[in-house]
């Protein structure tokens, strides 16, 4: 009796580690949007250009105000997602690059958020400020920049 | 040894108030950036001793660290690091201070950048000279010790000086140009890893060291390479108790550098040669002596998950690339030091797990021949060391 009744349990549990192997290989369902405090002045950023401010190489904007970098932790999906897609540089490599600034005094690093909720507010009240947010996050105190 | 207690004290000090008067003052402070790390490691090895009595099983693997920067204008940027570190016999982790530097940012524009860097400045050799003591930024548990010697790490460490780093920002690659003038800072692992053993009398630095690096990265880090190269000499006043005469030791080392970042996998090689003369040194084998080491690794990690990564490497270094069995040597000196002191060949395998973005665990398998990255204050008789040697090292890392 019991072998039978230990067989559906595994099934379902068989099904529901399947379940979330798909769900953590599947694309996350929100794309990232770059955003950045009004008073910048950039409307577009080349894919080059986006790197250097990442990667903390571009430290002031045109009108001279200081570029403020704002991020999510590396294993957060939407980090990783803006990463892959918008600098197509993977986390590790940024992380790299800021832990050589960080650990030797060779440049600034980016702040990093917790939530994408801490992320629209800091950058919405940061002058210089540039970060990401889902497309779907709405709100009206970033604007939203494209990548070419 | 007075001058370091001095700069640690001061800059503790500094650190201090700092942070006291971030409370006080919040907006001159804003950007006052504080973070840390933490590491400790064990050591098991099947024979010789590498960082603490490592045969028994050894603990005496630690760094703590802790950093501080501020950008008191748009141009300006002060940052500097405390760092204690536990190293077998080699260091006993008495804090020091590991750069402390002020970066002026003279240029900064879309299509190139100039920084002037004053104070005690990280040199940045290989790929992973600067960053060399916190275990995040690491390829293994250790450094690949073929290419970064830590028996006489300090040597080229970091420097007080000045230097000028320029980076210009193409779209098929960056260039970062660093030219760095400075005194290095010597300690008795220098005296151990040049002279052989400690003496009674000073080996200090004699002028300057020159530091420069040419680094070019494509936009997407898919290749990172790198040449650098530092220069530098050093003079042996003898006490009347040495047996030796005064000397002088000049020497450049010099490291090519390549990355490979292509998916889920890091392909990273480096050669290291340093050709050193030795001057003087009357009654000591070193007298007159030319050579110039080597030492060479490639290594591939593989990352199947993003916070799990799988490593192999295999790497040789020679203390005389002209005799790198070390027969030469060994006859020189009448058999008292063993000719697999001259060389070391190692198959090296480990696992990296990052537990979370601030916590990481490593286990690593080394396979050895010969004892030529072992620090003489560690293994003292040449003759009782063992050629063939395993380690099997594990590290727990925290960062904040």
């Amino acid at each position: 009796m019991d072998c039978f009744r230990t067989r559906p349990s595994l099934t379902r549990f068989a099904r529901t580690l399947l379940h979330f192997c798909l769900a953590m290989l599947s694309p996350p369902a929100v794309a990232a949007e770059l955003v950045v405090h009004p008073s910048v002045p950039e409307h577009d950023l080349t894919v080059n250009m986006a790197r250097l401010v990442f990667t903390m190489r571009l430290l002031r904007w045109p009108n001279g105000k200081r570029v403020k970098v704002f991020v999510l932790p590396d294993q957060n999906p939407l980090h990783r997602e803006f990463t892959k897609e918008a600098l197509d540089l993977y986390p590790r490599q940024l992380r790299r690059v800021w832990d050589r600034n960080l650990y030797a005094g060779s440049g600034p690093v980016p702040v990093e958020v917790a939530t994408v909720q801490d992320m629209a507010r800091l950058v919405s009240e940061t002058p210089g400020a540039i970060g990401y947010l889902p497309n779907d996050f709405d709100i009206e105190a970033v604007r939203v920049i494209h990548v070419k | 040894m007075s001058n370091r207690r001095l700069l640690s004290l001061v800059f503790c000090g500094l650190l201090v108030e700092l942070l006291r008067s971030q409370a006080a003052c919040a907006d001159v402070f804003d950007d006052l950036e504080v973070h840390g790390f933490a590491n400790q490691g064990f050591v098991k090895t099947t024979a010789n001793s590498f960082f603490g009595d490592s045969e028994r099983g050894s603990f005496d693997f630690t760094e703590l660290g802790i950093n501080a920067t501020i950008e008191p204008s748009p141009s300006l940027r002060l940052s500097g690091q405390l760092l204690s570190r536990r190293a077998g016999e080699m260091y006993d982790g008495s804090p020091h201070v590991d750069f402390a530097l002020a970066d002026f940012s003279i240029r900064n524009t879309t299509v190139d950048s100039i920084g002037l860097l004053l104070g005690r400045i990280k040199n940045p050799l290989g790929l992973f000279n600067e960053t060399r003591d916190v275990a995040f930024t690491r390829p293994g548990i250790f450094l690949p010790q073929v290419v970064y010697y830590d028996k006489v790490r300090n040597l080229f460490m970091s420097s007080d000086g000045v230097a000028v780093k320029w980076n210009l920002f193409y779209d098929a690659a960056n260039v970062e140009l660093f030219f760095g003038v400075g005194k290095p800072l010597l300690d008795e692992n220098v005296e151990h890893g040049y002279l052989g053993a400690s003496f009674a009398g000073d080996l200090e630095t004699d002028g300057v060291a020159y530091i420069t690096r040419l680094l070019v990265e494509t936009p997407a880090d898919t290749i990172r390479a790198a040449f650098s190269i530092a220069k530098t000499s050093m003079g042996f006043q003898p006490s009347l108790l040495d047996p030796i005469g005064n000397g002088n030791v000049d020497f450049v080392y010099g490291i090519a550098s390549l990355q490979l970042s292509i998916e889920n996998w890091t392909i990273t090689a480096e050669y290291m040669r340093e050709p050193t003369n030795w001057d003087g040194f009357t009654g000591s084998i070193f007298d007159g002596m030319t050579m110039a080491a080597e030492g060479y690794y490639m290594q591939a990690a593989w990352q199947p998950v993003s916070n799990i990564e799988f490593m192999v490497r295999y790497g040789e270094g020679f203390a005389d690339r002209n005799d790198r069995s070390g027969e030469k040597f060994s006859r020189l000196t009448f058999a008292s030091v063993p000719a697999h002191t001259r060389y070391s060949k190692a198959l090296v395998t480990g696992i990296r797990w990052d537990v979370s973005s601030n916590f990481m665990l490593r286990a690593e398998f080394q396979r050895h021949k010969g004892t030529f990255i072992l620090s003489s204050r560690e293994n003292p008789d040449p003759v009782s060391t063992q050629p063939d040697w395993n380690m099997f090292a594990i590290s727990a890392s925290y960062r904040f």
